[in-house]
């Protein structure tokens, strides 16, 4: 298995009684709770803790791209992908993702993207997302065509980073009279693309086609939805494409936690992820879907799920309980992944270890003690220990 | 009123039609129609109303061809064509009166008298359109309504399964049409000198989606309009004051547009 180290980059020093003043950490908290020195620090030590991981073998330091929030301080992915670049030497270096259907002209992402991958010698990674539905508010991009610019723009960067320029694009998003991109990109054909997402079966069907085979990575989930879609993906290939996925088209992406005792973990991790969950992740439904933004039958699914949530807080011990977050001794910590692993076999898991407001030395001592008692064990893991679908049906 | 479907090349859309004497087209705002629209009917006393559900709205089908308010309007053209009558009164609320709007600035041949309602489709620089994606259903529902009137009507998108679905495709339907920029196309102002039929404009004195500037800018710029004000009423006269609404635009009608 592969270990990735995840990173959001939260703005951590957020005054969190914006609560009672704004409804959001996103669109509508206005950027003066931002405080530009404070953002030097955060910037400098998130940078340090990815660069540590990758010192530790980790085998990928990843991050994302969310915009006009507190939750996640990277509206360019790039930025941080490139600063890291040079300070590592052979992590993967994944940007997961980057919404390049966001965009005006995704060229200029794929442009980015190559040189990413000349200067590293091949080690990135793209994701590609839509961005969250909050994301259509703030850069003004109808999330009514969601769905058809997200795959236009996919077309268009896999062409422009694999077919001979200059030529041109003639799209209904998107129209270029030259695509001729210099630099390519190192890896031939293209960087490996893998498709973040939340839960969607219309991603996890495009993802598994068998002329994309992209690595679908299950984030944010109880541990029933993280089975319910990896599933989905190989019985997807199996059935309506007629192939078998192989382990290293699906993945995991979860906040993690470990610390000496599972006591002392919960004890240490619980301000910090409950912050995460319930101040940074702060967005109404309204904002979180705008209309368009997902297929009708997804919207009436949410709208279902949420009247059975609404109102409810997150606590440590329910996000544990349903599997949302890993947390505990690394004993715990390991054979709850090792478990989960052998049940639906994903053979690449990104694991968040800096969360909310867990300060610097917290999540150092996380990320070290994740490296030298969890992380190998969990390397080694493959296909063999992959009891399987049937395994996990007849149980 | 009564429903039927016309195909218009390829796209089926919804139709209401009841009432008699001269042909009244209503084009709809961004919340769409489900029967709870009392103005309609009150309309129906004195025209021969056609209601249609915009292409993607309602029980009408979404038009491929038709992304953006501008197809939209050249669609509305050929509906006009279509049902081969000489002459329409032209009627539309919020995203409705930008469409109304839209149409008349590309041909008024089929058109006999113009009225916006709350309407959309200007931008004014410096006066904001409320954001009605944003906010929550109280929320909207505060802006959408001056009085009590809209807990009624929010209950009637209730009333089953179907019609929670088709109050979710409205809205999607409504965001294709306006999302960006909101509510409004800023090239729009540039072309109102080509609007030549009596043109009427009425709004709610308790508007708050589309500020009241809006319809003194829309008075200024087109040749000869007329405003008018509807009393304890924001964004929805059609449902929340039916016959003021309804008398207004017979009054306007008769006295300016026969």
């Amino acid at each position: 298995m592969k270990i990735f180290i995840f990173h959001l980059m939260p703005y951590a020093n957020l005054d969190m009684s914006y609560a009672e003043k704004y409804r959001a950490a996103w669109v509508v908290l206005p950027n003066t709770y931002f405080d530009p020195k404070k953002g030097h620090e955060l910037y400098n030590r998130y940078l340090d803790e990815l660069e540590l991981a990758a010192e530790l073998g980790f085998d990928g330091i990843s991050v994302n791209e969310h915009h006009q929030n507190a939750y996640g301080l990277m509206p360019s992915p790039v930025v941080t992908a490139s600063a890291l670049s040079r300070r590592t030497k052979s992590a993967r270096i994944a940007i997961l993702g980057n919404a390049f259907c966001l965009r005006e002209h995704p060229l200029t992402l794929a442009e980015e993207h190559a040189m990413i991958d000349c200067i590293t010698g091949g080690r990135l990674i793209t994701g590609m997302v839509r961005g969250i539905g909050a994301e259509y508010f703030s850069l003004g991009v109808n999330p009514a065509y969601s769905h058809a610019r997200f795959q236009e723009a996919h077309d268009l960067v896999v062409e422009a980073w694999t077919k001979p320029g200059p030529f041109s694009f003639e799209g209904n998003f998107y129209h270029f009279d030259y695509v001729n991109l210099w630099p390519r990109p190192y890896q031939q054909p293209h960087p490996p693309i893998w498709a973040p997402s939340t839960g969607s079966t219309e991603t996890i069907e495009w993802a598994a086609h068998p002329s994309r085979k992209y690595v679908y990575l299950q984030a944010y989930s109880p541990t029933q939805s993280v089975a319910r879609y990896l599933n989905y993906y190989r019985e997807c290939a199996q059935r309506m494409y007629g192939y078998t996925a192989s382990s290293d088209q699906v993945g995991w992406s979860t906040p993690v936690y470990v610390s000496d005792t599972d006591e002392k973990a919960r004890e240490e991790a619980k301000p910090h992820i409950e912050i995460l969950f319930n101040r940074l992740l702060r967005l109404p439904f309204e904002m979180l879907f705008p209309p368009g933004y997902l297929s009708a039958k997804s919207l009436k699914n949410m709208r279902s799920h949420k009247r059975s949530v609404s109102g409810q807080e997150h606590t440590i011990d329910t996000l544990i309980n349903q599997g949302i977050i890993v947390c505990g001794s690394p004993d715990t910590v390991r054979r709850q992944f090792t478990e989960t692993h052998r049940l639906l076999g994903f053979q690449n898991l990104l694991c968040l270890l800096q969360f909310g407001t867990l300060p610097r030395d917290l999540t150092e001592k996380n990320i070290r003690l994740f490296a030298r008692e969890v992380m190998p064990a969990l390397q080694t893991l493959s296909d063999k220990e992959y009891a399987g679908m049937q395994v996990q049906a007849a149980e | 009123l009564q429903h039927s479907e016309i195909d218009i090349r390829g796209c089926k859309l919804n139709l209401r039609r009841g009432g008699r004497s001269e042909p009244l087209l209503f084009l709809h705002g961004a919340q769409g129609l489900n029967g709870h629209e009392p103005g309609l009917a009150a309309l129906a006393e004195n025209f021969a109303v056609i209601a249609p559900d915009h292409p993607g709205f309602g029980k009408s089908d979404l038009a491929s061809s038709v992304e953006d308010i501008g197809d939209l309007a050249l669609f509305y053209l050929d509906l006009l064509d279509a049902l081969a009558l000489e002459k329409v009164h032209l009627v539309g609320q919020c995203i409705g009166g930008w469409l109304a709007l839209e149409i008349a600035i590309r041909n008024t041949g089929r058109i006999k008298s113009l009225v916006l309602v709350n309407s959309a489709g200007l931008r004014l620089k410096g006066i904001p359109r409320a954001d009605m994606f944003a906010c929550s259903e109280d929320e909207l529902l505060r802006l959408l309504f001056a009085t009590k009137g809209g807990t009624e009507w929010l209950q009637s998108w209730r009333a089953s399964p179907d019609l929670e679905d088709l109050y979710d495709r409205n809205r999607a339907a409504a965001a294709r049409y306006s999302w960006s920029p909101r509510l409004c196309n800023p090239k729009l102002d540039r072309w109102l000198h080509r609007i030549d039929v009596p043109t009427h404009i009425v709004w709610g004195d308790a508007e708050r989606i589309i500020p009241p500037a809006y319809a003194t800018a829309l008075k200024d710029r087109i040749t000869g309009a007329t405003l008018a004000t509807i009393l304890d009423c924001a964004h929805m006269p059609h449902v929340e004051q039916p016959q003021a609404f309804a008398g207004e635009i017979a009054k306007f009608i008769r006295s300016a547009a026969r």
